[in-house]
């Protein structure tokens, strides 16, 4: 088994705003391995997304700040860095792609520029070595006469080849973990289908560790090695994506995967979840689910559960199986 | 024989490309081209397609909102065409309801829910404001709000809720006909379940016919009787929807079912083949030759970029246009 490159302890986040504490992630754990792609799946508001961010430490203070936990990079608890030593890490050791290439992108600089931005700052190149640096990274994502394409535009591209720009942009400085934050959303399908294909190509060729954020249960299972599910701030189930699949424990997981629709088989009547996610700000007292949960008892409604491992790799947050 | 409430037969959109000082036309974008369906009381028909496929401009056509090229939609065995402006606005309009995608752009934040699904009531009937009243509570109800929500506004709810506004604004009228342009895919995963299971209730509950738009096969399976594929503004496979899914013939609909399928990492390992089609949906400006699929196809043969496929019948209810049947 590979090493551990990145470990995330107890992580603490909350935003401090005018009308309370938003505890947007509260006390989450996990760890991705070298090589290994990692899942993050949840609803929206479920603190996905500011997991990342507290990862590369961007959150938009002062309302967002990390309140407790850890951050361990290769041994160097990120946490514990200055600016500029955390500087160091972003792009050249962890790097991100975001959701929407419209909105990561600048639409008035050509793509070879934007994609050498990156080459410029990660690695101390004289002038000359920069394009082939911006070509190899367009090669890596498979982009199509990448000579041409180094002075043209945004919006000359389709939504798939701007994404694939974008995922250049993040391999350029060679990072050796990749966040992708619902890098296919914004896709169609069959684009969707080749872009993950391109990623799990780019993963076998660099080794790169992947923290996959999505919320389609489908991509985790064609993506991830491992998954988290969130929901409310939590992590309330870990384990191998095929065991995932085959044996969910808990009742969240198991509502929200028959609550989708199957193409395989005509569903008669699709499991509905009751009520919807609770506020962030307001949360229920004993565990976050119990509201929407349709097998909570009693002691749901009073004391918040552990996580507990239930075979190897394979941990549940949930009173029911304890 | 079935109950056909609206067919569109060889619909045609083009927009026109105009350039420089005169605006002289330069080209044509085809967005709808030659497409042909039938919508069954109580049934629900999708369209399926990447986008760019004509999806919308298919919706838009059949609510009116965009003028049609060529072609003619019938409704109730009546030809549109022969409509006078306000036979239009009598007797078509009001049996057509729409939801949008996005429940937050699709409400004027400035307007009560009592107005916004009062609305289609105060321009389209007579009624006072008391049977008014009494109608949007009916129909929030319905949908399953409650009544005391009449006077919230539209930030005060969430996705799911805000949707269940829209179709209760939809529904307003007593429709024949829902236009469901994505009604699910803005909202999250939990709440998606919740408002497909109504719409079919209320398609059970009141005979409703939906004209769905979806790129999710897995929802529109679930959603639908009868499924068009779309690619590049024309249908290239068509039929019931449970045939179809279970014995799709078409290249473009195999990739789309194959990219969709859960596939989880032992799939992989026993060698099962997920089919990735290569390149993107080329431009509705400047249409391949032949069949339109043919430069992303991985079954395509050399008469493939010559001549264009017709839809032809391979079925009780299964049309198919490729060579290859």
């Amino acid at each position: 088994m590979s090493k551990v490159l990145l470990e995330v302890e107890d992580l603490h986040t909350f935003f401090f705003t005018r009308r309370g504490v938003v505890k947007a992630v509260d006390g989450i754990s996990f760890y991705v391995r070298e090589g290994e792609t990692f899942g993050l799946v949840g609803e929206s508001a479920c603190g996905k997304t500011v997991t990342a961010l507290s990862i590369l430490r961007l959150l938009p203070e002062p309302a967002g700040r990390i309140v407790a936990g850890k951050v361990v990079f290769d041994g160097t608890n990120l946490l514990e860095l200055d600016k500029k030593e955390m500087r160091a890490y972003r792009g050249r050791e962890i790097s991100m792609i975001l959701q929407d290439p419209m909105t990561s992108l600048n639409p008035v600089y050509s793509i070879g520029d934007q994609i050498a931005e990156a080459v410029r700052m990660r690695h101390d190149l004289p002038d000359n070595m920069v394009e082939p640096e911006v070509i190899s990274a367009l090669r890596l994502l498979k982009i199509p006469s990448p000579e041409t394409i180094l002075g043209e535009y945004p919006f000359q591209m389709s939504g798939g080849m701007r994404q694939r720009v974008v995922g250049a942009i993040a391999m350029s400085c060679r990072p050796r973990l990749l966040i992708a934050d619902e890098p296919t959303t914004a896709l169609d399908a069959t684009i969707q289908a080749q872009y993950l294909a391109l990623f799990k190509d780019v993963q076998k060729k660099t080794n790169i560790s992947i923290i996959f954020i999505t919320h389609d249960f489908g991509v985790v299972a064609n993506m991830c090695h491992r998954v988290g599910v969130m929901y409310a701030g939590k992590i309330v189930e870990t384990a191998t994506t095929s065991e995932l699949f085959k044996a969910p424990k808990h009742p969240y997981t198991v509502a929200m995967m028959d609550s989708v629709p199957r193409l395989d088989h005509k569903d008669k009547r699709l499991y509905s979840i009751k009520g919807q996610p609770p506020s962030l700000m307001n949360l229920p007292p004993g565990c976050r689910f119990y509201p929407r949960c349709s097998v909570a008892t009693d002691v749901c409604r009073k004391r918040e559960p552990h996580q507990v491992e239930i075979s190897d790799g394979h941990s549940v947050s949930c009173w029911r199986v304890q | 024989m079935a109950d056909v409430l609206l067919e569109g037969c060889d619909l045609t959109k083009h927009y026109p490309i105009k350039k420089g000082f005169l605006q002289r036309t330069v080209g044509w974008v085809r967005a709808v081209d030659g497409i042909s369906f039938t919508i069954e009381r109580g049934k629900t028909l999708s369209l399926v397609g990447e986008s760019g496929a004509g999806k919308t401009t298919t919706a838009k056509a059949v609510l009116l909102q965009e003028k049609l090229t060529s072609g003619s939609i019938l409704f109730e065995g009546r030809d549109l065409r022969k409509f006078s402006r306000s036979q239009l606005a009598r007797e078509y309009r009001p049996s057509l309801g729409s939801v949008q995608q996005n429940p937050w752009s699709s409400m004027n934040p400035r307007m009560r829910v009592r107005d916004i699904v009062a609305e289609p009531l105060v321009v389209n009937t007579k009624k006072s404001k008391g049977q008014i009243r009494s109608r949007v509570v009916e129909l929030l109800e319905q949908v399953g709000l409650r009544a005391d929500h009449v006077d919230q506004y539209p930030h005060e709810f969430s996705g799911g809720q805000r949707q269940r506004i829209a179709v209760a604004r939809a529904l307003a009228l007593n429709p024949s006909l829902v236009i469901l342009d994505e009604p699910v895919s803005a909202l999250d995963v939990s709440i998606r379940a919740q408002i497909m299971n109504l719409l079919k209730d209320l398609q059970t509950k009141s005979n409703l016919s939906y004209l769905v738009i979806a790129h999710n096969l897995a929802t529109v399976r679930y959603m639908s009787h009868t499924v068009a594929i779309m690619y590049l503004g024309q249908i290239v496979e068509y039929g019931g929807a449970e045939e179809l899914f279970k014995r799709p013939l078409h290249p473009y609909t195999k990739a789309l079912i194959s990219a969709s399928l859960l596939r989880l990492p032992e799939d992989e390992e026993k060698g099962r083949k997920q089919i990735i089609l290569s390149g993107e949906m080329p431009s509705p400006l400047n249409p391949p030759p032949g069949c339109r699929f043919h430069t992303r196809c991985t079954e395509a043969a050399s008469t493939c970029s010559q001549e264009a496929p017709p839809l032809r019948k391979v079925g009780a209810n299964h049309y198919v246009a490729c060579l290859r049947f």
